[in-house]
């Protein structure tokens, strides 16, 4: 009897002052980390492919850049105008430094990336170009499609609001 | 525990008459935002889609422009002033060449730098499949500037932000 009370309690509690103060700060709690510091995402998509999958969900962890700067192959948030929709992409190359696509592979400062992240075929061509101060290159995982169709490029830093928790 | 269902009702009372009053006493920003969501009323395209509608939808999305209204994308060659008929013209021939097409908008940041003239940074959507099979999800960052004439707001400046410059 004691326990089908307890079960009872647990599921349809008693509207008392204390039970309302604990409800509303665990609503106060989830609504700042789960709305501002640690955003649930749908991966939408196949460039990120086999890295991220279409259809797969994730967190954006937007503490991750608050004290040190994206590196070379972090996988990174990219906004538009807010937060709810963003571009996920690869950190490929860092300010000052010229990359260019020959054949489907990427060169950093003259030198052949290793990329074991791609895993799709890719046959892009891209001119030699500098990365910008304060900006990243960034590119998806997927470059089995016309270079045309896949949305990369240099990013600037005030862009990239953080990145996936896995 | 009658305390307690008397605060109950009184935050329900508070809430319905917020929302009252939002519903009933629209700001100037919810009538911008308006304007965002007539364009994406008017830009869907649904399968079978009839002639008499489509027509009327187009003409539609003629009325939200300004007289000539500034358009800048570089991205698919589309910039320069138009008149509310060509830009329902363009639209009418972007729309036929869709088999279903959807326009959504996300992120609003609304400021009014002075009286009448509205300035919306927005991230839109545009997804849907072509007549041709293909199919088209892009996300874009907008810039865009709405006048008030007559008391309503329309377009009379759209820029397509580019993200990542490649």
């Amino acid at each position: 009897m004691d326990g089908n009370n307890k079960i009872r309690q647990f599921f349809f509690p008693s509207l008392t002052v204390r039970f309302l103060i604990r409800a509303s700060l665990v609503a106060l709690f989830a609504y700042l980390f789960f709305g501002h510091l640690c955003t649930p995402i749908l991966i939408k998509g196949h460039s990120m492919e086999p890295t991220y999958r279409d259809g797969s969900i994730n967190f954006c962890w937007k503490l991750r850049y608050i004290f040190s700067q994206p590196k070379r192959h972090d996988v990174v948030a990219v906004r538009f105008a807010g937060n709810k929709v963003m571009l996920l992409k690869r950190v490929v190359a860092l300010a000052g430094e010229r990359i260019e696509f020959r054949n489907g592979k990427l060169f950093v400062d003259g030198k052949e990336a290793n990329e074991p992240y791609v895993r799709y075929p890719c046959s892009w061509d891209l001119p030699l170009r500098q990365i910008e101060k304060n900006c990243v290159y960034v590119v998806g995982d997927n470059r089995n499609m016309p270079m045309e169709n896949h949305y990369f490029g240099q990013a600037p830093m005030k862009r990239i609001i953080g990145g996936p928790l896995w | 525990m009658v305390r307690i269902k008397y605060l109950v009702i009184a935050v329900l009372v508070v809430i319905l008459g917020i929302w009252a009053a939002l519903h009933f006493f629209q700001s100037e920003e919810r009538k911008v935002k308006k304007q965002f969501h007539l364009l994406s009323k008017w830009a869907l395209k649904e399968a079978g889609e009839n002639t008499f509608t489509m027509a009327q939808k187009t003409r539609n999305i003629g009325k939200l422009f300004a007289e000539h209204c500034e358009l800048k994308a570089d991205l698919i060659s589309f910039s320069g002033r138009y008149t509310p008929e060509e830009i329902s013209s363009y639209a009418a021939s972007a729309r036929f060449s869709f088999s279903n097409l959807s326009l959504q908008f996300y992120d609003f940041n609304v400021a009014f730098p002075e009286e009448g003239i509205a300035r919306v940074t927005l991230t839109g959507k545009l997804k849907g499949r072509t007549t041709t099979g293909e199919d088209v999800d892009e996300t874009h960052e907008l810039e865009c500037a709405l006048k008030k004439i007559d008391n309503k707001w329309v377009f009379s400046y759209v820029e397509v932000v580019e993200a990542l410059k490649k």
